[in-house]
């Protein structure tokens, strides 16, 4: 007879951030009857996760089930939306001398019919010279047409196969994480880690807190950042190198710019390295990642702003992030450069993963394996997603050659081709995300042997059926503009405490 | 169907030549499918009517299998779910919570799709996310009537058919490939890339190329079948398969419209040819339309399905006994991975070889564990074969399942490959192996109102099936359109 496992009854977070914060409220809506106590650490510069102002659609799907409302979000701490991420001047010069430029957008891209040759060649594609993409995702055409609307999800709408990603203030977003996990009861010590106490059966017992006394607890999560105070601490912990696979080593950061709202954010690949222009209510946030050898004068001009500050970092994850009764999540478990905004939304899916896993009092070694085993394939899967970048045409030129993993050549073989992707577990991106991305890039992509001899007739269908979705969504949505001024008007408040 | 499928996928790519011969027979037995069937049908642009009405198909909602984990046990396999997760936990968590209390049913109350295959009732599924929208069907089949229309289908799209029988292979020299086969009439078919699907005999993979088997017999011993057909012994027609262990392995029972397929799986280690036969004739329900006949297999797959500019698909490639009807999903999923990496122009990267092979490494290895644990979670002691598969050592891979499972009440997943988190706790629980703990936020909840929940959807399910018509009444009310009316 199987009997119900011994629930945890304290939990630590050491970590304080946004992501240390999020743990907690996700544990104690998980566990309402278990301590959960935050330890307030100093933030971690180069702990981009923990920093992030943003993650990709899987972060919604998050908020929704810890119960964050996105209309409070928008309101109290900044919010706004993304539909698409442009890429700038990664792919090759066309035939004119112009840089290919490209968009990834989130969701379903694009209507397999249109992926034929005839669709590209229709669309102005690579192949006819000219460097539009073949019309394939409404995100994209609402992006273009600066328009947008939430889709309501309980009636059907023209905009329901859109997704997008949502920014925020990352300081006033804390806030309100704060706010809600000390509703629920979450605990917060503030203090200076003076010891850890192992446990014996390579976990922590406790941690020693100069000032508060120990801190003991059946699990531990290690939300401190690159340091991974609690983890690297550990005799199995153990690291895996990426440095000669990702190349960035510095990251400038600048001032903050006017506020810009906007439904698209831009990667542009420059001779100094890649520049990200992120656009926000408070602000735009431009940081510049640099390549190797730059100099100070040459990465202050390509920013094109005073600077706020300059990260190091060396890229690598966790190869056991959790080990013995210590889990570390985002950049504790995997750090890397700010690219494509994954660092935040590897750190969530990380989070779900826990709460899919959560163990017992007694932490079972093969559910510890199979953690693992998954946690450190999302992570692999991320590190590929960026090596992606650097093994596009131009960046080869500004960042050198860098070591491709295996999985990452065999799927750019596939698409180079074939035009498929190989599928794996764990992915970062959806196939079509990805495929986006690649063609962002300025990867060639092949042709599928099916869309090489697909009937013209259902793929001019499928153009025409696209063309009316778009008319439709177009139709449906209001400017950018009007829709969060409409968003931004106060609203009677529902409880957060219903569980 | 690999012709069908290639010809209709890929016009103008590729022209097609089937070669077959009307002395080799098909292995005349019902063909019990998963539900992916239902995608390929469709992609060829084939009407699912039309192709029940020829093929005198029934609908399937899962496999009974009884007698597994216990003599006298039964439990159902279904295309579908048990219950909803809640709060993030999965429902089979709450299930063993309200099961230790004594409080819940059997898991497969909770399962639509069991109850209606209980019920002998069947309709579609519904397309929406509700309750109705919560199981998948697949179909039985008569396999002599499939092979024909699928070939009948593909000359209708341009395949060129070749009556004759291939006696010898003529092969490239330098590279190995095969270039032409000649039949026995002289004839000489040549082509770029041949597919083997000749069965068992695997007569290019495995005979011309000889490319390597690995053997799978220690795990799964059963390597004979004796099938016969019998008619129905009543009115009902089940919407499933049955599967119940004998002494020496287990006999399929597949219902088709016209008649019912039966055949014995066994080990020849364990049990006679003979004995087989005279155990399948002793078990039908209905009347015996044939004699027994025998067909030998072996356990296992080719190291390689593609080698040089040969692919396996089917048998030819590997085998796996039909415990849980996988044989037609595993040529399926070789054709998909053919298309999509059909060679350009002729030529065939090893890239693109390599791919295939590892996809279908894949497909194999995962149905292979979850055959595996159908003879291994067992407590039966009655027979040396049981006993056999009782205490042998399983793959790592498998172990490592079994344990997690035992320990914590968890499926490990993966995202690619057949079975996931429900036909893994379909068996499991069916077969008696409960873990020793669950979650523990099972116990958060109050116990009465997850118990009337569970209750409430129980009450929701036999409505629903009430309102069902029966799997028969539902062929044959609509016999115009899916029923063989003779």
């Amino acid at each position: 007879m199987s009997e119900a496992r011994e629930r945890l009854r304290r939990i630590a977070i050491a970590g304080g951030g946004q992501l240390g914060i999020l743990t907690a409220i996700a544990l104690r809506r998980a566990l309402p009857d278990a301590q959960v106590v935050v330890i307030g650490l100093p933030p971690d510069p180069a702990g981009f996760a923990d920093r992030a102002s943003t993650a990709l659609p899987f972060t919604n799907r998050l908020h929704d089930r810890l119960k964050i409302d996105e209309t409070q979000l928008v309101q109290r701490a900044g919010g706004s939306h993304r539909l698409v991420t442009r890429y700038f001047g990664w792919g090759d010069e066309d035939q004119v001398g112009e840089k290919q430029n490209g968009a990834m957008a989130y969701g379903a891209t694009l209507d397999p019919q249109l992926r034929t040759r005839f669709a590209q060649e229709w669309g102005g594609g690579r192949s006819a010279g000219g460097g539009a993409s073949p019309p394939g995702s409404l995100a994209e055409v609402l992006a273009d047409a600066g328009r947008f609307a939430v889709p309501p999800g309980d009636v059907s709408t023209p905009i329901d196969q859109v997704d997008y990603a949502l920014r925020w203030n990352m300081p006033a977003y804390r806030e309100m994480l704060i706010a809600m996990a000390q509703q629920l009861g979450a605990q917060h010590v503030a203090g200076t880690m003076e010891a850890l106490q192992p446990d014996g059966a390579g976990g922590l017992a406790a941690i020693a807190i100069a000032g508060q006394g120990l801190i003991e607890a059946d699990l531990f999560i290690d939300c401190s950042g690159t340091q991974a105070h609690l983890l690297s601490a550990l005799p199995e912990a153990k690291r895996q190198d990426w440095s000669a696979m990702l190349p960035v080593r510095r990251v400038l950061h600048a001032i903050p710019g006017e506020p810009m709202l906007a439904l698209e954010d831009r990667f542009s690949l420059l001779p100094e390295g890649w520049l990200c222009e992120f656009a926000g209510r408070d602000g735009l946030q431009v940081t510049l990642a640099l390549a190797d050898g730059v100099s100070e004068d040459a990465a202050l001009r390509a920013l094109g702003a005073g600077p706020a500050g300059l990260v190091q970092m060396e890229p690598g994850c966790a190869q056991l992030p959790w080990c013995g009764n210590v889990i570390a999540l985002g950049d504790a478990a995997a750090s890397f450069e700010p690219l494509g905004f994954l660092n935040l939304d590897l750190a969530h899916r990380q989070l779900a993963l826990l709460l899919e896993m959560l163990p017992g009092r007694t932490i079972e070694p093969l559910e510890r394996a199979e953690y693992n085993r998954r946690a450190l394939l999302m992570a692999q899967q991320v590190r590929d997603t960026l090596a992606v970048h650097y093994a596009s045409p131009r960046a080869r030129q500004v960042f050198g050659a860098c070591e491709l993993p295996p999985s990452l050549e065999a799927a750019l073989d596939q698409f180079a081709r074939r035009g498929r992707l190989p599928f794996r577990d764990e992915p970062a991106l959806l196939v079509q995300e990805y495929m986006a991305l690649l063609r962002a890039l300025g990867f060639a992509e092949g042709t599928t042997p099916q869309s090489r001899s697909a009937d013209q007739r259902s793929v001019e269908a499928s153009r025409q059926a696209f063309a009316a979705q778009a008319r439709a969504a177009l139709e449906f949505t209001p400017p950018y503009q009007q829709f969060m001024q409409q968003a931004l008007q106060p609203q009677p408040v529902a409880s957060d405490l219903q569980y | 169907m690999t012709a069908a499928g290639l010809a209709r996928m890929l016009p103008g790519l590729a022209t097609v030549d089937l070669i077959e011969s009307e002395d080799i027979g098909i292995v005349g037995v019902g063909e019990a499918t998963l539900p992916h069937i239902r995608g390929f049908v469709e992609s060829l642009g084939i009407d699912e009517a039309a192709f029940m009405k020829a093929t005198h198909a029934t609908y399937k909602l899962g496999i009974d299998f009884r007698d597994f984990g216990r003599i006298g046990e039964s439990y159902i396999h279904p295309f579908g779910s048990f219950g909803e997760e809640v709060a993030g936990v999965g429902f089979h968590h709450y299930w063993l919570e309200l099961q230790r209390q004594g409080l819940a049913g059997e898991i497969g109350e909770y399962s639509l799709a069991v109850a209606a295959a209980r019920a002998n009732r069947f309709t579609p599924p519904a397309g929406d996310s509700s309750l109705a929208s919560t199981y998948g069907y697949a179909y039985q089949f008569d396999a002599t009537l499939f092979g024909p229309f699928m070939r009948d289908f593909g000359i209708g799209i341009g395949v060129t058919r070749h009556e004759g029988l291939v006696v010898d292979v003529e092969r490239d020299g330098a590279s190995g490939n095969v270039t032409a086969l000649v039949l026995k009439d002289g004839r000489r078919i040549e082509g770029d890339l041949f597919i083997d699907c000749s069965g068992f005999r695997s007569l290019l993979l495995g005979g011309a190329l000889e490319e390597e088997w690995e053997d799978w017999t220690h795990w799964l011993p059963c390597d004979r079948a004796a099938a016969m057909p019998c008619t129905h012994a009543s009115d009902d027609i089940r919407p499933y398969t049955t599967a119940t262990a004998m002494p020496a392995g287990w006999r399929w029972q597949i219902p088709l419209q016209h008649r019912m397929g039966n055949g014995y799986v066994f080990s020849s280690a364990h049990i006679s040819e003979d004995e087989a036969c005279e155990a399948i004739r002793h078990s039908a329900e209905g009347k015996p339309l044939a004699d027994p006949r025998i067909l030998r297999f072996r356990p296992g797959r080719r190291r390689r399905s593609w080698s040089h500019n040969v692919v396996g698909v089917g048998l030819a490639s590997g085998f796996l006994e039909p415990l849980e009807s996988t044989s037609i999903y595993l040529a399926q999923m070789a054709i998909t991975y053919l298309i999509e990496l059909f060679p350009d122009g002729g030529a065939i990267d090893p890239r693109d070889r390599d791919e295939f092979n590892r996809l279908v490494d894949m497909e194999y290895d995962r149905v292979r564990d979850f055959l595996i644990l159908h003879y291994n979670a067992t407590t039966r002691d009655d027979s040396e074969f049981w006993n056999h598969v009782r205490t042998m050592t399983v793959p790592d891979s498998l172990a490592d399942k079994l344990e997690l499972w035992q320990r914590a009440g968890r499926i490990e997943k993966y995202a690619d490959g057949l079975f996931y988190d429900a036909s893994w706790i379909a068996v499991y629980v069916g077969q008696g192996m409960l873990p020793r703990r669950h979650d523990s936020r099972v116990t958060l909840a109050d116990p009465m109102r997850v118990r009337n929940a569970l209750e409430r959807l129980r009450q929701e399910i036999g409505t629903q099936v009430s309102a069902m018509p029966g799997h028969r009444d539902y062929l044959m009310s609509e016999a115009a359109r899916l029923a063989d009316a003779a």
